[in-house]
């Protein structure tokens, strides 16, 4: 359906090496850290472009959210679950545009501001960066930590909606591994953020 | 039920792509905070759950019903009141909090105990803010209630359905009242219990640099569900790592280049 274009990253000939360019492979050597990034191939649609897209925008939107809690101050027990949400999610995040670099994809949509104002079939706007921020921004010292979890978990849930949407319509295997991780890991994260908002 | 939702995705001008972006759920709130029955079963303090424990901001039915789980077959667990939910221990007055994952023009937001309307907010089709607590007075209410939450959404016939389970006003006889995400019985190692029991004296919550820490690290495998501390070491997949960055590990926080940040091969 769309040409295949190569995605020239630097290590992606030592990981995928020995892997047609076809066939999918995880690639885990036995007792060996993995510490390239992991390549993606140059089969993709358009699935995996707006997935990749909107998750590069939703890492950003997220990095801002942790930014702020750290300025205001939470527990430390949520300080410390931020902070490696934060870690991890950078490191998606470069990932994410190597990826789209590599295709030669914009790393953002054309028209990611209309995002902002679609509707979805039953009317519902899905929340914004800028409503979570206001959110957070308007909340007392007191109330500040339990908005910020409520405001993380509904955009980790969302995260893991378009997870699921990347799943059943990409192509991409590495996007679709990162579709997976995503899924799961931002599900392990909801557990332990609904265990500190209830604590 | 299953409907599209047309996510962001719709503005950003792919047609195949939106039409394939539907939404595997319909996906919008619930109560977070004391924690609802789907928020229990999402935080995996109730385990056997089903299919809710994924999608706790999915219980959304016709309006006008008094039950747990909106008519919905699925969530039908919601209702099962033989399921000896946890009950969380409040005073008379308690805020609810609500996870929003959509802004649904709203109606009005409901509460009840048994017959008793107790609480509510009308909205009058306003799209909520990003999160959603109000303040409800509990008065005359004691011991265990299982109290109904409900939002009612302004431009459908549908509403969000939450059950949430209390103890009012002091004194419980019930599981561990809420601030205690340790104490509670589910066996699964993911579930984050110990977040909370270990004081750690090293925890550092900004980005830590490598350093060289004394070797106090137990030398063990990865695994999930456990507390970290900057300079522990474990093994994965045969190789050793040091821990950079202090932090409850999860499945998917194991080891690899998306974790490189919170460990280091050695």
């Amino acid at each position: 359906m769309r040409k295949l274009r190569y995605a020239a990253v630097a290590l992606a000939a030592a990981l995928l090496a020995g892997c047609g360019s076809a066939t999918p492979e995880p690639v885990v050597p036995a007792a060996v850290a993995q510490t390239a990034p992991p390549a993606a191939e140059a089969r993709y649609n358009d699935v995996d472009v707006a997935f990749l897209q909107m998750m590069v925008a939703h890492h950003g939107q997220t990095l801002e959210i942790l930014k702020l809690a750290r300025t205001r101050g939470t527990d430390e027990r949520v300080a410390l679950l931020a902070a490696a949400i934060e870690a991890t999610q950078q490191t998606e995040l470069e990932v994410m545009r190597g990826w789209l670099t590599g295709w030669g994809e914009p790393l953002t949509g054309s028209a990611s501001h209309a995002a902002h104002a679609s509707h979805s079939a039953d009317g519902a706007l899905p929340i914004t960066a800028a409503d979570e921020m206001a959110s957070l921004r308007k909340a007392s010292k007191a109330q500040f930590q339990v908005t910020f979890l409520n405001v993380l978990i509904g955009h980790q849930h969302n995260a893991i909606e378009m997870a699921r949407t990347e799943a059943g319509g990409g192509v991409n295997p590495q996007a679709k591994d990162l579709a997976n991780r995503i899924d799961r890991s931002r599900t392990e994260q909801i557990k332990q953020l609904l265990a500190m908002v209830s604590g | 039920m299953r409907r599209l939702v047309a996510y962001p995705l719709a503005a950003l001008g792919f047609v195949a792509a939106s039409l394939t972006f539907a939404s595997p759920a319909s996906a919008h709130g619930y109560v977070s905070s004391p924690p609802s029955r789907q928020a229990l079963c999402a935080s995996g303090r109730v385990s056997d759950c089903g299919p809710i424990q994924y999608e706790p901001q999915s219980v959304e039915g016709p309006k006008g019903q008094r039950n747990c789980h909106g008519g919905l077959s699925q969530f039908a667990v919601l209702n099962d009141d033989g399921r000896n939910w946890p009950a969380t221990s409040v005073g008379t007055s308690v805020t609810f909090n609500w996870v929003l994952t959509a802004r649904h023009s709203t109606s009005s937001w409901e509460y009840w105990i048994g017959d008793r309307r107790v609480a509510f907010f009308e909205d009058g089709g306003k799209q909520p803010n990003a999160t959603v607590s109000h303040q409800v007075s509990l008065a005359g209410f004691s011991g265990r209630q299982k109290l109904l939450a409900i939002w009612n959404i302004g431009d459908t016939p549908m509403a969000f359905y939450n059950c949430v389970d209390l103890q009012i006003g002091g004194g419980g006889g019930n599981p561990a009242p809420s601030p205690s995400p340790s104490a509670r019985p589910t066996p699964r190692p993911s579930a984050s219990p110990s977040v909370r029991p270990s004081a750690r004296p090293s925890a550092t919550p900004t980005a830590v640099p490598p350093r060289p820490t004394p070797p106090s690290a137990p030398a063990g495998e990865w695994a999930p569900g456990t507390t970290y501390r900057t300079g522990d070491e474990v093994t994965y997949q045969g190789v050793r790592y040091r821990c950079r960055q202090a932090h409850t590990s999860i499945v998917t926080w194991e080891p690899s280049y998306y974790t490189l940040a919170l460990w280091l091969p050695i």
